[in-house]
């Protein structure tokens, strides 16, 4: 940005706070709440790293049995079968639908192990001052607050078959404990992901 | 424009000035032409924007998409038949039938996020927008309705549910014989139309009507 005195500054320097849904400028000092549309205003999300944590924390915790356990069981006359979050993928891809085998895989797994990876690494990035580019830092925050409700899929794909194939001894599909697990572990880090206050990731950087 | 060190004097304005949501920095208001927007000079997120006729189109869209999520919850979106037994559900069967098939929370967690959620929010949308457009008088409750609004815009999840529900039918296409019905197409408008309001829906220009500031 030109010549190097120049210093932009933030609300937060200038003493001042944004309410974060209408945009309307308080003085840091000021503790009621937005004046324009009613909201608490924070400048900064409160304890936004101890809430990123203790939702991540969960969020991780109720992946592993939503992969352990089956997420959907089916009964038919041909045997029962159970079916965990890989094993339909893998089912898809013996049955030749590739692309849905790729969506289920991106939305089930790929999406929440990136989120939980870049969610960790956004938070420890602020606890210890590393030295990565915060332009970075900021997509991808950005992507994984826009990703992640997406991983939702196979939580309506069951709730869809099960609703659905309710044929009585022809065949029935019952949703396992396991879909469970992974709708929470989707909603937990879904909250963590919007804990995270973006404009902590600019707090303390050269970046312009 | 952004403010430099020391250069905030104490008389400013705080109308005048816009703090950018994604990094905080501070920036001086600029006066927008129809359709153009500002972004961030830091971190290149929109702070300002103005879209023309935000109100008159994101009320259409609004009205048509509250149509369209009653048509999508009470007609079948698919029906199966296999060995002469037919089955057919809405969105509020398949709701009912995970509850008394004991998957409570599974209908629940459906319930909320394909039905009430959506709803909820096109409903306050509808009113806030329903408020302006035809001039009544700005109410508090409305700046509420609105901020809610906005609160749950990540959670309404039609769209995602549209994936899975396709996903199912590919699923299950080898098990039985499938068929679409309308409320899968309504579905499938729905989307595309909250896809719109997204685009038109002016937050800006909604809250500086709904603030007196304008």
């Amino acid at each position: 940005m030109g010549d190097s005195d120049w210093q932009a500054l933030s609300a937060r320097q200038s003493g001042l706070k944004a309410c974060t849904s209408c945009g309307a400028l308080q003085p840091l000092a000021d503790h009621e709440p937005c004046r324009d549309c009613g909201a608490a205003v924070h400048s900064r999300r409160t304890n936004s790293l101890q809430r990123v944590w203790a939702f991540l924390i969960v969020g991780v915790m109720a992946y592993f049995p939503a992969n352990i356990y089956p997420i959907m069981k089916t009964r038919s006359f041909t045997g029962n079968t159970t079916d965990t979050i890989l094993s339909g993928v893998v089912v898809l891809i013996q049955s030749g639908s590739y692309v849905v085998a790729l969506i289920i895989f991106v939305a089930s797994i790929c999406i929440p192990v990136l989120k939980f990876l870049i969610i960790a690494g956004l938070a420890l990035s602020l606890q210890h001052d590393w030295d990565i580019s915060t332009h970075n830092r900021h997509r991808l925050h950005a992507v994984t607050e826009f990703i992640g409700r997406w991983s939702m899929i196979d939580v309506f794909v069951v709730a869809v078959l099960a609703a659905l194939i309710q044929l009585g001894a022809i065949m029935t599909i019952i949703p396992g404990v396991g879909i469970n697990a992974f709708a929470a572990s989707v909603i937990f880090t879904m909250l963590a992901a919007s804990s995270l206050d973006p404009r902590l990731l600019w707090d303390h950087t050269n970046d312009d | 424009m952004t403010i430099a060190a020391g250069k905030l004097e104490e008389q400013t304005d705080l109308n005048h000035l816009v703090a950018c949501p994604g990094c905080d920095l501070l920036h001086h208001c600029r006066t927008l032409e129809k359709g153009e927007y500002a972004r961030c000079r830091r971190c290149g997120d929109v702070i300002q924007t103005r879209k023309p006729h935000t109100i008159d189109r994101s009320l259409a869209a609004v009205l048509a998409s509250i149509v369209l999520l009653l048509v999508s919850l009470c007609l079948p979106f698919l029906s199966l038949s296999r060995a002469g037994i037919a089955s057919s559900i809405s969105i509020l069967d398949a709701v009912a039938a995970l509850w008394f098939n004991h998957m409570r929370w599974l209908a629940l967690l459906t319930l909320a996020f394909i039905v009430l959620l959506p709803l909820t929010r096109l409903l306050l949308l509808g009113w806030v927008l329903w408020r302006i457009r035809f001039k009544r008088k700005i109410r508090r409750g409305m700046r509420t309705a609105f901020r809610w609004s906005i609160r749950m815009e990540p959670w309404a999840m039609a769209e995602i549910f549209m994936v899975g529900v396709v996903v199912s039918l590919v699923k299950i296409s080898t098990l039985a014989n499938l068929h679409t019905g309308l409320a899968f197409w309504s579905l499938l408008i729905l989307i595309a139309i909250s896809c719109y309001i997204n685009l038109v829906l002016c937050k800006d220009t909604i809250w500086a009507i709904l603030t007196g500031k304008r």
